[in-house]
C-alpha cells in the first residue's frame, strides 16, 4: 500500500512537471511598456490558462545580452524579439517559420526571410525631432519651414537668443553620454538620419556603400554639420551625463524646446504625468535642400523559437492581433502604431508623440530604418565613442568627420 | 580488496561530488574557452573554422584593449594603496579602546554587503548630482561638473567607491590579526617606553605580515578583475582618446572582455582576451605572494 501511495505521487509530480513546461516565456527590449505587457500576459493566462513569462531587458541594460544569458540559461525564451539583419543572422538557426500562422494575413510589415515569413512587427516606431509647438510660436517659428539646415540653423539661434523670456535651459535636449549607456540615441537613430533621409524608402545605397567601407562624402560632410548644430545648441551637461528620464524632463517641463526621441517614451511621459503642451515632430532635415519626413519602421519583430513550444507561442501572437483584449493591450494600453490591416491605429492626444507619427505615417513622409543593417555594436559602441567626442568639446567637427569616415572605412574587413 | 585500497576508493568517493562540481564549472569551460579563442565562434551555433593566433594578434592592435589593460594596472595599484592603507587605519581605530568600536566595526563592513551594481548606481547619482550642486554652492569649478564625465578624473570616482566597498572587507582581516597579536608583547614593548608609532611599525605590522599577503592577494585579484562596479558607476565612460583611436577612458579589462563578446558579438576574441587576462593575473598574483611570503616573520 505504502508503495502504491508512494508511485501514484511520482506519477503525479511527473504530470505537474510535464504541464509547468507547456507554458511561454518572452523574452522582449521595451522596458516602457514591460509592466504593461506582463498585465495583458496575466490576462492572457486567464483566459487561456497558458501561463506566460515576461523577461525585460532593454533601456540602459543591453537587451542583446539579457538575451544571450536567456538563451544559454537552460530554458529558452519560446518568443523573443530580433531587431533586424544582425538579429536574424545571429538566431536563424532557432528561428521557426510563421507563414502558415493566422496574423500573417493581416500583416502589413511581417520580416521576411529566405522567402519566409518569420517575424511578427512588434510595433511601427518612429522619431524625428520632437518639438514643443508653445514655445516655437512664443518665439514666431512655424515648425513647418524646418525642413532644411539653414531653417533650424536660424531656428535655433533664434530660440537660443530668446531662452531667458522663453525659460529655456537648453534648446534641444539630446544624450550622447556612455556612461549612461544613451549612444543608441546618437550611433543609432541620428546617424540613420545620413542613412536614410531623403531616400525612398527601402532605398539602401547609403547602407550598403557604409557596409563596404565607403561614405558618400557630400551627403555624409553635411550630416556632420547637422549634428555639430544639434550638439551646439543641446546642453553639455545633459549630452555627457543625461539618461532617458532626465533627457525627457527637461522637455516635458518646457526647459527644452526640441527633444530627440521616438515615440516609444509616450507610455514613460504618461506615466510622469504627461505633458502640458501640443507636441509634435519636425523631420530630421539636415540637407541644404528640402526633405520633409520623419524616420518610421518596425524595428523589431517577435519571433518563435523553433526549439520551444511552436504552437502556443503563435497562438499567443495570433491573439495579440487578433482578439479585442490583444488589440486593446497594442493601441490603447502600450500606444504602439501597429502593422495590421485589422487593427486601427489609435492617435490621441494622451500619447501626443504617437499621434505625430500617425499623421506623419498617413501623410505618406515617411523614411526608413537602416542603422540595424550595421555589424553589431558598430553604431552604440565604435560610432557612439566619437559622438561622445564631439559632445565633450575634445575633437571639432572637422576631426568629428574624419575619425567616423575613418571608423566606416573599417566595417568592411 | 585489502583494506588500503577500500580506504583510498571511500576518500575518491567523498571526494567525488565536489570533483566532479569543480569539473563541470570550473575545468570543463575554461579548456573550451582556450580552444573557442583559437576559432571565429559567433557565441551561437557550431564553430565554423579554426583562425589559429589570429584572434591574439588582433588583441594587440586593438588600442581599446590596450587601453583597459593600462587603465585596469592603474586602477589595481591606486586601489591596492588605498584600500589597504585605509583598512590599516580603521582597523587600528576599531581595535583601540575608543568608545563605540562595535558600532565602527558594523558600520566600516556594511558597504561590503551591498552589490556592486546598486552600489555604483548610488555613487553615480553622487558624483553626478549632489557633488556638483555642492561644489557650485561652494564655487569650486573642478567639482561643480560631473567628476565621471571627465577623463581625467573618473578613475578617482571609481578608486573612491572601490574602497568605500572594499576597505571594511579588508579591515576584517587586519582586525583578527591584531587580536591575535599576544598582549603580553605589546604590554612589554610598552613599558619599555616604546611610543604607539614605534609599537605600530615595529611590533604589530611585522607581526601581521601574513594578514598583509592574503590582503594584497585579496586586492589584487578583486581589482584586476573589477566588473560590477565598472559597469554601474561609469559603465566604461567617457571617451578619451589613445593611439589615436578613440577609446573607453574607465573601461577596465573585465569589462572590455564582455563588451568584445557580447556588445560587439565577437565571442571568440573575447576569449582569446580572457585567456590574456588569466595569464596576466596568475603571473601577477604568484610574484605578489612570493614577495609576501618572504616578508612574513614568527612572534
Amino acid at each position: 500500500m505504502k508503495k502504491l501511495i508512494s508511485l501514484v505521487l511520482a506519477v503525479a509530480m511527473m504530470l505537474t512537471a510535464a504541464s509547468a513546461l507547456a507554458d511561454i516565456v518572452i523574452c522582449q527590449n521595451k522596458v516602457e511598456i514591460g509592466s504593461i505587457m506582463e498585465e495583458y500576459a496575466k490576462g492572457y493566462t486567464e483566459r487561456t490558462g497558458v501561463p506566460v513569462k515576461v523577461i525585460t531587458g532593454g533601456g540602459s541594460q543591453d537587451y542583446n545580452t539579457v538575451l544571450k544569458a536567456e538563451m544559454a540559461s537552460g530554458r529558452e525564451p519560446d518568443i523573443f524579439v530580433i531587431e533586424g539583419v544582425s538579429g536574424y543572422e545571429l538566431w536563424k538557426d532557432r528561428i521557426a517559420d510563421q507563414s502558415d500562422a493566422e496574423w500573417t494575413k493581416t500583416c502589413t510589415a511581417p520580416y521576411v526571410a529566405d522567402g519566409k515569413i518569420v517575424g511578427f512587427p512588434v510595433a511601427q516606431e518612429g522619431y524625428g525631432l520632437a518639438y514643443n509647438k508653445d514655445i516655437l510660436d512664443k518665439a514666431g517659428i512655424d515648425p513647418a519651414t524646418l525642413t532644411n539646415y539653414d531653417a533650424y540653423a536660424a531656428a535655433f539661434e533664434k530660440l537660443d537668443s530668446m531662452k531667458a523670456e522663453l525659460g529655456l535651459d537648453m534648446v534641444v535636449s539630446m544624450v550622447a553620454g556612455t556612461t549612461n549607456n544613451m549612444t543608441w540615441v546618437t550611433g543609432l537613430h541620428n546617424f540613420n538620419v545620413y542613412l536614410s533621409v531623403g531616400l525612398e524608402r527601402g532605398d539602401d545605397t547609403i547602407i550598403n556603400k557604409l557596409l563596404q567601407g565607403e561614405v558618400d562624402a557630400e551627403r555624409f560632410h553635411q550630416y556632420c554639420q547637422y549634428v555639430a548644430l544639434l550638439f551646439k545648441y543641446s546642453d553639455p551637461e545633459m549630452l555627457l551625463n543625461g539618461n532617458q528620464e532626465t533627457q525627457m524632463v527637461a522637455f516635458t517641463s518646457g526647459k527644452a524646446a526640441f527633444y530627440h526621441q521616438g515615440n516609444w517614451m509616450d507610455p514613460t511621459i504618461a506615466q510622469a504625468g504627461g505633458i502640458g503642451f501640443t507636441a509634435a515632430y519636425a523631420p530630421h532635415a539636415f540637407l541644404k535642400e528640402d526633405t520633409d519626413g520623419i524616420l518610421t519602421d518596425a524595428a523589431s519583430w517577435y519571433v518563435v523559437n523553433s526549439k520551444g513550444n511552436v504552437d502556443e507561442a503563435i497562438a499567443y501572437l495570433n491573439a495579440l492581433c487578433g482578439t479585442d483584449e490583444g488589440k486593446e493591450y497594442m493601441v490603447d494600453k502600450a500606444g504602439m502604431i501597429p502593422a495590421f490591416t485589422n487593427v486601427e491605429a489609435k492617435a490621441t492626444d494622451a500619447t501626443p508623440l504617437t499621434k505625430s507619427v500617425v499623421e506623419w505615417v498617413n501623410a505618406g513622409k515617411t523614411y526608413s530604418w537602416q542603422q540595424y543593417k550595421m555589424p553589431d555594436g558598430f553604431g552604440m559602441g565604435t560610432l557612439g565613442a566619437i559622438y561622445e567626442l564631439l559632445a565633450s568639446g575634445a575633437i571639432d567637427v572637422d576631426a568629428f568627420e574624419a575619425m567616423m569616415i575613418e571608423a566606416i572605412q573599417g566595417v568592411k574587413k | 580488496m585489502t583494506s588500503k585500497v577500500k580506504r583510498k576508493l571511500t576518500e575518491f568517493l567523498f571526494l567525488l561530488p565536489s570533483l566532479i562540481a569543480f569539473l563541470m564549472v570550473i575545468i570543463v569551460p575554461f579548456i573550451l574557452g582556450i580552444y573557442y579563442s583559437f576559432t571565429d565562434w559567433q557565441g551561437t551555433g557550431a564553430v565554423s573554422q579554426s583562425v589559429g593566433f589570429a584572434n591574439y594578434a588582433a588583441i594587440f592592435k586593438d588600442a581599446g584593449f590596450l587601453h583597459s589593460f593600462l587603465v585596469t594596472l592603474l586602477f589595481t595599484v591606486l586601489n591596492i594603496i588605498t584600500v589597504n592603507v585605509v583598512a590599516f587605519i580603521i582597523s587600528l581605530l576599531v581595535t583601540s579602546e575608543i568608545r563605540g568600536r562595535n558600532v565602527y566595526r558594523a558600520g566600516f563592513f556594511i558597504p561590503n554587503l551591498i552589490g556592486g551594481i546598486v552600489l555604483g548606481l548610488v555613487w553615480q547619482f553622487i558624483f553626478t548630482n549632489i557633488v556638483p550642486s555642492i561644489g557650485s554652492s561652494l564655487g569650486l569649478p573642478t567639482l561643480s561638473k560631473s567628476l565621471i564625465s571627465n577623463k581625467d578624473t573618473v578613475m578617482f570616482t571609481m578608486v573612491t567607491v572601490n574602497t568605500w566597498q572594499y576597505a571594511g572587507y579588508i579591515m576584517l582581516i587586519y582586525v583578527a590579526a591584531i587580536q591575535g597579536i599576544s598582549k603580553s608583547v605589546m604590554e612589554a614593548a610598552e613599558v619599555d617606553g616604546a611610543r604607539y608609532w614605534t609599537r605600530v611599525t615595529r611590533i604589530q605590522i611585522p607581526l601581521m605580515a601574513n594578514a598583509f599577503t592574503i590582503s594584497l592577494f585579496l586586492t589584487l585579484t578583486n581589482s584586476f578583475k573589477m566588473y560590477d562596479v565598472n559597469v554601474a558607476l561609469t559603465n566604461g565612460g567617457p571617451v578619451a582618446m589613445f593611439m589615436n583611436k578613440p577609446v573607453q577612458a574607465s573601461e577596465l579589462l573585465a569589462l572590455n572582455i564582455y563588451n568584445t563578446a557580447f556588445k560587439y558579438n565577437n565571442m571568440a576574441q573575447g576569449q582569446a582576451k580572457a585567456v590574456i587576462f588569466f595569464i596576466v593575473l596568475t603571473i601577477f598574483s604568484i610574484i605578489q605572494v612570493s614577495w609576501n611570503k618572504s616578508k612574513e616573520v614568527e612572534a
